[in-house]
């Protein structure tokens, strides 16, 4: 064997239940991997969140913190405190305790967020892009990136903006940069594909919703990026923590399990909004507990409307993909 | 109070072991560089050790005693002179109302000095920690690196006993221009993801620091291509460095992207889709610090998480010595 391997232990796959592997990733951290082979599939994330939830939920002393993502979990704990391998039995036993996505139900709440297309300031980033970075950039019809992402996807612009309002986008876990959730759409009829800015922008504004591979974020503070933008939504972070919806802290977001539903609204419904979050702190954030019924969602997935207009959407993506412009 | 006539190259204000528990929201725990040095500096003092001082990186700043008190500079010798007198490190002196204090430059070794002020750094805390994470501009004063004419404010303390204490020289951090960096690999590294060539190459070659080195990254030299183990990213992408995005084993990673090996510390990125191939033991992360960009070197040395463990141990021992601080 190896001095350089890291797998201290694993859980077989198991009905299903993929491999699991505790990868060792330093003395304070263990990954924790769902599967040898790396995929994307939001089941995963499901069972890392409910696993995740069990192991916050018992008192672990020596636990520090979590960084779920779609097909991994970071653990962070004092090894003084806690023992790698008992840690890891304590994970184990979380697992256990789930059988198989019957038994999966993940807290997720449903945040409704207004969107404004076609805004100044995502145009702004736009026109800076051009100016200062690239000026030859075939992303930027119009002063935008709607038409690039309606290319790419073999599709209209009226399209893109139509699935990004039509589907749930589900948060894997937050990271990147303060406050920010990865977001994936559940609907698969709805899953775009654009590639990032190469390179990336210099500056994006706070509240701009973006795009890069399948995988959404909304920009909580201005700062550069390299998703495709789509338009601007409300604030979604404050580092000040004067609205009461901040009042525990800057984040809007939860670690995980959240879900967006965007409606579309005129840029100054969208600036007002501003100004009742961050100045007159008294804007009332759409927020509804709800659940994620694993089951329910695989039934889902399993229509037959909804494989076939996936399947033809990829089809037209295929396509896209192939003439658009490479970045 | 101090004020600062001259904001130098960096000074930062910085505690330990500073934010944590939110990177799974993005938020990187910041804290001080060479933390070492701002314990001892602090346990000088007469604080807690983990109290916030100022960390001057580079050097070439002066400051302005607006309040008698004590204070202790540990870490780097830039030869720091107080009212135009030479300053011992490691040591606590009194200061008086309208004294000078002036850092030079770093020297032979070392690139980070601590300023411990007894009483300690009085800004308020952000999420628990008074540190500053300058790459996302919160904490510490004003999120940012201190100017000309800021003051800083201090807690007041019962100042008896405290000048002419000084650390026990056994105690004393050596310090040169090759570090010796103890690390564990992991959670990517042989067979899928690293050749077992590369990680001898990655654990047996002193990698020059590269002068493209903050808080949040220091990047060291490229490793050959001869290094990985697989032809692409799979669904992370098309280099080998790529991977479904992952949370990263931080502060300590050794974060690879495209060929370039980096060191993620204070304020790096919490998650993202490169590979983290090896971690920095916990009770080495001080000595990155100290590295000088474009000049030191770094050499990792393999061992076993129970090592890794039982030096955390030992640092945590030390810290408590009776023997440590001499009166």
């Amino acid at each position: 064997m190896s001095k350089y391997e890291v797998i201290l232990d694993t859980l077989p796959a198991k009905g299903d239940r993929i491999e699991i592997l505790f990868r060792q990733a330093g003395d304070g951290f263990i990954q924790v991997e769902y599967g040898y082979e790396q995929r994307v599939e939001l089941l995963d994330s499901f069972r890392i969140l409910a696993v995740d939830a069990k192991v916050k939920q018992t008192k672990n002393n020596g636990l520090i913190e979590t960084l779920p993502s779609l097909r991994a979990n970071m653990i962070h704990f004092d090894p003084t405190v806690i023992s790698p391998m008992a840690l890891i039995d304590k994970i184990k036993e979380a697992e256990e305790s789930i059988a198989g996505v019957d038994d999966m139900v993940i807290d997720s709440r449903i945040i409704t967020l207004p969107i404004a297309f076609e805004d100044s300031q995502t145009k702004k980033a736009v026109e800076m892009y051009l100016k200062q970075v690239r000026k030859d950039a075939p992303n930027c019809t119009d002063g935008y990136n709607l038409e690039y992402m309606a290319l790419c996807n073999g599709c209209s612009v009226d399209d893109i903006k139509q699935m990004l309002l039509d589907t749930y986008w589900y948060n894997s876990g937050c990271g990147f940069w303060p406050g920010g959730g990865f977001f994936w759409p559940m609907d698969p009829r709805c899953k775009m594909l654009v590639p990032k800015y190469n390179p990336p922008r210099i500056w994006t504004p706070e509240g701009a919703v973006g795009i890069g591979g399948a995988c959404l974020f909304t920009y909580t503070t201005a700062t550069g990026g390299g998703y495709q933008l789509f338009g601007r939504t409300i604030p979604t972070f404050q580092f000040s923590m004067k609205h009461p919806q901040f009042k525990d802290g800057p984040f809007l977001y939860r670690p995980s399990g959240d879900r967006i539903k965007f409606v579309e609204v005129s840029e100054k419904e969208i600036l007002d909004i501003y100004d009742h979050v961050h100045d007159r702190t008294d804007y009332v954030y759409d927020i509804v507990d709800s659940r994620i019924v694993v089951k329910e969602y695989l039934d889902f997935l399993a229509k037959p409307e909804v494989v076939k207009g996936a399947a033809e959407f990829a089809a037209r993506q295929e396509q896209g993909s192939g003439t658009a412009p490479k970045l | 109070m101090i004020k600062v006539l001259n904001g130098g190259i960096e000074v930062l204000v910085e505690d330990w072991p500073g934010r944590l528990g939110y990177m799974g929201l993005g938020m990187a725990a910041a804290g001080a560089m060479d933390n070492l040095a701002l314990q001892l500096g602090n346990l000088i003092v007469g604080n807690g050790a983990g109290e916030a001082g100022l960390e001057i990186a580079g050097g070439y700043c002066d400051f302005e005693i607006t309040e008698d008190g004590v204070i202790a500079v540990t870490g780097s010798d830039m030869s720091p002179t107080l009212g135009g007198e030479g300053l011992p490190l490691w040591q606590a002196v009194s200061v008086k109302t309208g004294d000078t204090l002036h850092f030079s430059h770093f020297g032979d070794a070392g690139f980070r000095s601590y300023l411990c002020i007894a009483g300690g750094i009085d800004v308020p805390e952000y999420l628990g920690s008074k540190s500053t994470c300058l790459f996302g501009s919160y904490g510490g004063f004003e999120g940012r690196k201190l100017a000309k004419d800021d003051v800083v404010k201090t807690v007041r303390k019962n100042l008896a006993g405290i000048a002419g204490r000084k650390l026990n020289p056994k105690y004393l951090p050596e310090y040169g221009n090759e570090w010796e960096l103890r690390a564990i690999p992991g959670p990517n590294s042989v067979p899928d993801y690293v050749t077992e060539e590369g990680m001898d190459y990655l654990f047996g070659t002193p990698m020059k620091i590269s002068h493209n080195a903050n808080r949040a990254a220091y990047r060291l030299q490229e490793v050959p291509a001869s290094f990985w183990a697989r032809e692409d990213g799979g669904k992370g992408g098309s280099h080998p460095s790529n991977i479904v995005d992952h949370g990263y084993n931080m502060r300590g990673a050794v974060n690879v992207t495209g060929n370039t090996p980096s060191l993620l510390i204070a304020d790096g990125p919490t998650l993202g889709g490169f590979v983290c191939v090896a971690n920095v033991i916990n009770a080495d992360l001080w000595k990155i610090g100290q590295g000088i960009p474009a000049r030191d070197k770094v050499k990792l040395k393999l061992v076993t998480v129970e090592d890794a463990i039982q030096a955390r141990k030992e640092r945590a021992e030390m810290l408590k010595a009776e023997d440590l601080i001499l009166c």
